[in-house]
């Protein structure tokens, strides 16, 4: 109802305006100089034209969007004011040559930043709605294009403009339409993800990863363009305050792209190595539903260490998050962690050799160290079910104070002949057995050195129980290999 | 067909129509975009909330179930774990990264597990013993300690005024 008052006074003002120059000066040129030589006019001539756009955007909203939805419009406003307000301090950096063609040109680059970020809204909007029309499809394909033509054409221009006449604000301009060039490139990307998504019945696993690669390359590229125009911006005029904020967005956009694709790379990584596929006796002795889809599993299953079986994509996407079992939370990176000491152990062997003298060997190791040190600690907390039987003799000997007098002699019976498990077992403390009574007194009292001795004790004692979860861990996979 | 976060939400959608649990009734507000549900909480019987109706509405993220849904509620609610503008602070909303409050376990926090019924059931025990140790609503937290009967009148008021008396 205001915008409609407004929009009425302003046809109302100008109507006006002309009529009074055109009364007053009777013909068409001396008409056209009165209005541009009065202020008042002008300014109602401006609002007009302002009014003109804000209608015309309606226009284009209309032809390509449709009715926007509640969270489309909150975004647009959102950004927006943050364009609006980088837009005036883009002004004050080019205060010598402001003028009306100047604003124009900045009223109408928001203008068009607005349609890309209503195009990205609706492409993110298809992964939402189950239902997705050809008039959509049509609206996205045309909407894009012509977006991506007049980017094209803005940014041909700015450099032509650039070359004859030397570097001026079209710089900005050149600038500012090759980022949005960027984002019609990764709305495009998307939207053909999506489409080719819609077309299966089952949704379309890699997609995730397709996502994240473009995501992290156009990361890549707008943020060596925001340095680009960094760069030549503080060469040849000042500071340029106002792309700071989308500088450091940007940035911070490609460090998550980044950090999602590590994360990405391990989950995928310790799928495929470390988790066993579910088989079908496994299957069929749980309820059979996947617990993040909330759908039936027949294949492409993967079973956890705590024995709970999900979908491998899904599983895979959790990861990316947080590598706990969903279920029951347990930390699955515990499994693969390298031990502190020594440099880059290798991963688990995908094919253990047969292990049923392996593990005979493997416990013969150990049985003797497990008579030295029979002091009975409670077993550590451990989740898995499957190792309940051999946790405690690991972890009593270890981390039970009472052992620190003496320690069972490490390194050689640990390790399994036949290179069983290429864990390197972490540097064992470098004498835990004779504590002296200068040691002792050493680790007390309030100087650096008495904290130094004491934190190494400590750091003895976390190696040690390093080297307890590790066995546990390798006992755990020799039992489910068993099993 | 389109996206997991879709499906898992037109599944779960299913599963509360077919057999809804008590008290709670939940849905897309409308069924072309199922990413903004309504759900309407009845006050559990035997508290200051017995007889409200509580109308919510739960947002959720593209990457559901990997992130918690928001729930925000539309009407007015004197709780200690609501947020004076409606939303609701509870651990099972919450991605195990963050912790607004400081004192939550990652082990009450948001997993794939949870899901639209959990989260109502839990608001609705949330409803009937607030957790006023972690007050999203401070005046609400003091008054529940420390003025039952004040509370009671409040948590009535908004009871009658959430059925439009």
């Amino acid at each position: 109802m205001k915008a409609f008052l407004i929009t009425g006074a302003s046809f109302l003002l100008s109507g006006m305006v002309l009529f009074n120059a055109y009364y007053q000066k009777k013909q068409f040129y001396p008409s056209v100089v009165y209005i541009t030589k009065s202020n008042p006019s002008m300014a109602v001539l401006y609002l007009q034209a302002f009014v003109f756009i804000v209608l015309l955007g309606k226009v284009m909203r209309k032809i390509f969007f449709g009715q926007l939805r509640a969270a489309e419009t909150e975004h647009l406003i959102e950004k927006s004011w943050y364009a609006v307000t980088e837009t005036c301090l883009a002004f004050t950096v080019f205060r010598d040559d402001f003028s009306p063609r100047f604003v124009a040109m900045f009223t109408f680059l928001l203008f068009l930043k607005c349609f890309h970020w209503l195009a990205e809204d609706r492409v993110d909007y298809m992964e939402r709605s189950p239902v997705i029309s050809l008039i959509f499809h049509s609206r996205v394909l045309s909407l894009l294009s012509s977006l991506a033509v007049v980017d094209l054409y803005f940014i041909n221009h700015a450099y032509y403009s650039t070359l004859l006449r030397g570097a001026s604000v079209q710089l900005v301009f050149g600038f500012e339409y090759a980022i949005l060039l960027t984002v019609v490139f990764m709305t495009l990307f998307k939207y053909i993800l999506h489409s080719i998504d819609l077309q299966s019945i089952n949704p379309w696993e890699s997609k995730a990863v397709y996502l994240l690669y473009t995501e992290l390359f156009m990361g890549l590229i707008r943020v060596i363009l925001y340095i680009f125009f960094m760069f030549i911006m503080i060469k040849v005029h000042t500071f340029p305050l106002f792309a700071v904020r989308p500088m450091y967005l940007a940035m911070r956009s490609f460090k998550k792209a980044l950090h999602d694709v590590i994360m990405s790379r391990r989950a995928i990584r310790n799928m495929n190595t470390l988790y066993p596929d579910a088989t079908a006796e496994d299957l069929a002795s749980s309820d059979n539903v996947c617990i993040i889809c909330r759908e039936e599993m027949d294949t492409n299953c993967k079973k956890l260490p705590c024995n709970h079986i999900f979908h491998t994509s899904c599983l895979r996407t959790w990861f990316q998050r947080q590598q706990t079992c969903p279920t029951c939370r347990m930390d699955v990176l515990r499994l693969p962690r390298p031990a502190p000491t020594p440099p880059a152990p290798p991963a688990q062997p995908q094919q253990p050799p047969p292990f049923p003298q392996a593990f005979q060997q493997f416990q013969y190791g150990w049985l003797p160290q497990h008579q030295q040190a029979p002091a009975a600690a409670p077993p550590s907390g451990s989740t898995s079910s499957a190792s309940t039987t051999t946790t405690p003799s690991t972890t009593t000997p270890l981390s039970s104070p009472g052992t620190m007098g003496a320690p069972p002699p490490f390194i050689p019976p640990m390790m399994p002949p036949n290179s069983f498990m290429p864990f390197v077992y972490p540097q064992p403390p470098s004498s835990m057995s004779g504590l002296s009574r200068e040691d002792l007194l050493n680790m007390e009292g309030e100087e650096r050195q008495n904290i130094e001795a004491r934190i190494h004790w400590l750091r003895d004692i976390q190696s040690l129980l390093d080297g307890a979860m590790l066995l546990i861990n390798q006992y755990n996979t020799v039992a489910s290999q068993m099993r | 067909m389109a996206g997991s976060a879709l499906k898992r939400l037109m599944a779960e959608y299913k599963q509360l129509t077919l057999n809804p649990p008590e008290g709670i009734i939940a849905g897309p507000v409308n069924e072309e975009n199922f990413f903004e549900w309504e759900a309407l909480i009845m006050g559990p019987e035997g508290t200051c909330f017995e007889g409200g109706i509580f109308p919510a509405r739960l947002t959720f993220p593209s990457d559901y179930p990997l992130s918690p849904p928001k729930m925000k509620f539309t009407c007015e609610i004197f709780h200690p774990n609501i947020y004076p503008d409606g939303r609701v602070c509870i651990s099972i909303l919450h991605a195990p990264g963050d912790d607004p409050m400081g004192y939550e376990t990652s082990a009450e926090r948001w997993s794939p597990v949870q899901s639209v019924e959990k989260i109502l059931l839990s608001v609705v025990s949330m409803l009937a013993e607030p957790n006023d140790e972690s007050a999203a609503n401070v005046d609400a937290a003091k008054t529940w300690r420390e003025d039952k009967t004040k509370f009671q009148e409040v948590a009535e008021r908004t009871v009658r005024k959430s059925l439009g008396l």
